[in-house]
């Protein structure tokens, strides 16, 4: 069977990694910019990242048959330096014909404050100017839920953003509920230390039903890994739910959602490359 | 779909080893001592009673439990 990982950090990961995954029937991967964990000193750093994000990775993806395509933002907890945000962002609009770029993400909150929002809403309408598909990271643990209801009150009062359009991800059993009332496509973040495990995934999507939401690893430089992705696979498959419903689930869905970028190249039906 | 015997079946040893993980956490806290006035704790026992409750979506309400609840800046929702 073939699989998609919709959020993953190549850049903090290692060539065993993509082996794995390409073991594993990974076909293609999409890498949203995100905290190196570190905050970089300059917009010039972010000018290198794009860079790796761009060609780099999808240079050593291909080695392993995957294909690779990013995102491009400041994210939230950098975004905490406005003046550096600003600068950050104005590199973004040449990168956006890029065709491995599929959007702007992963864009959202870490603490929820004054100046992460303002930069959120500034990157939201960065987003709405260039017609690009959004990928929404939401707040960790505690600050998860608070965050969670102001991104999805920004995003529902600006008319120029389609919540078909949108992905709010890393979605916990206290915030699905909110994100696809609005309309929006729904992350599952399977990283136990701090999202959730592959079972409390599978009973999400048990209760809410494959339709716009997509499963992913967010593996990135901490403890965390391309396994949880297959781990969830092998869960949903061991309560015995049809390979139909784990292939839309884990292939066909972020087909759909990624698939609304002329960029993306993978069909939703066949895996086959379109063009 | 296993039914909910076979789902015990299943679950029970895993469901058995976090409970002991989860005690073994609270007893190595007790010997620590002075932690046990820290808010953090306090919302953890709460959690926990939830656990003993009957009723749906316990995973939901602990996380209520463990959010935040400050209003949000500017007044946003």
């Amino acid at each position: 069977m073939k699989l998609i990982d919709p959020h993953i950090h190549c850049v903090s990961r290692t060539t065993d990694d993509y082996q794995f995954m390409a073991r594993c029937g990974v076909v293609a991967v999409s890498e949203p910019a995100f905290w190196a964990g570190f905050d970089r000193s300059s917009a010039s750093s972010f000018a290198d990242y794009f860079h790796h994000l761009t060609d780099v990775e999808p240079a050593r993806a291909a080695q392993y048959g995957i294909e690779h395509y990013s995102w491009l933002c400041i994210n939230a907890k950098e975004a905490e330096n406005v003046s550096l945000a600003r600068e950050v962002v104005r590199l973004i609009p040449p990168l956006l014909d890029h065709p491995r770029v599929l959007g702007i993400g992963e864009i959202g909150l870490n603490k929820n404050t004054p100046n992460e929002i303002m930069v959120f809403e500034e990157q939201v309408g960065l987003a709405a100017e260039h017609n690009q598909l959004i990928l929404i990271h939401t707040p960790h643990l505690q600050d998860k839920h608070k965050g969670t209801a102001i991104i999805i009150d920004i995003l529902k009062n600006d008319r120029r953003i389609d919540p078909r359009r949108v992905l709010i991800d890393h979605c916990e059993e206290h915030t699905i509920r909110m994100a696809r009332e609005a309309g929006f496509w729904c992350g599952l973040t399977i990283y136990p230390r701090s999202k959730l495990t592959p079972q409390r995934g599978v009973d999400i999507l048990e209760q809410f039903g494959p339709d716009q939401i997509c499963v992913n690893s967010a593996s990135d430089w901490g403890e965390s890994g391309p396994h949880t992705l297959i781990d969830t696979l092998l869960e949903y498959r061991r309560r015995g739910h049809p390979e139909r419903d784990a292939i839309e689930i884990f292939y066909n869905n972020p087909c759909k959602f990624f698939g609304q970028s002329p960029r993306w190249k993978l069909s939703a039906t066949c895996g086959n490359i379109v063009s | 779909m296993p039914d909910s015997k076979e789902m015990l079946d299943q679950t029970l040893l895993d469901m058995r080893s976090r409970c002991l993980s989860l005690a073994a956490d609270l007893d190595r806290l007790d010997r620590a001592r002075e932690i046990g006035t820290d808010p953090r704790l306090r919302q953890i026992r709460e959690a926990i009673a939830i656990l003993l409750e009957s009723g749906p979506n316990r995973a939901e309400r602990i996380h209520l439990i463990l959010s935040d609840k400050t209003p949000p800046p500017h007044g946003k929702k």
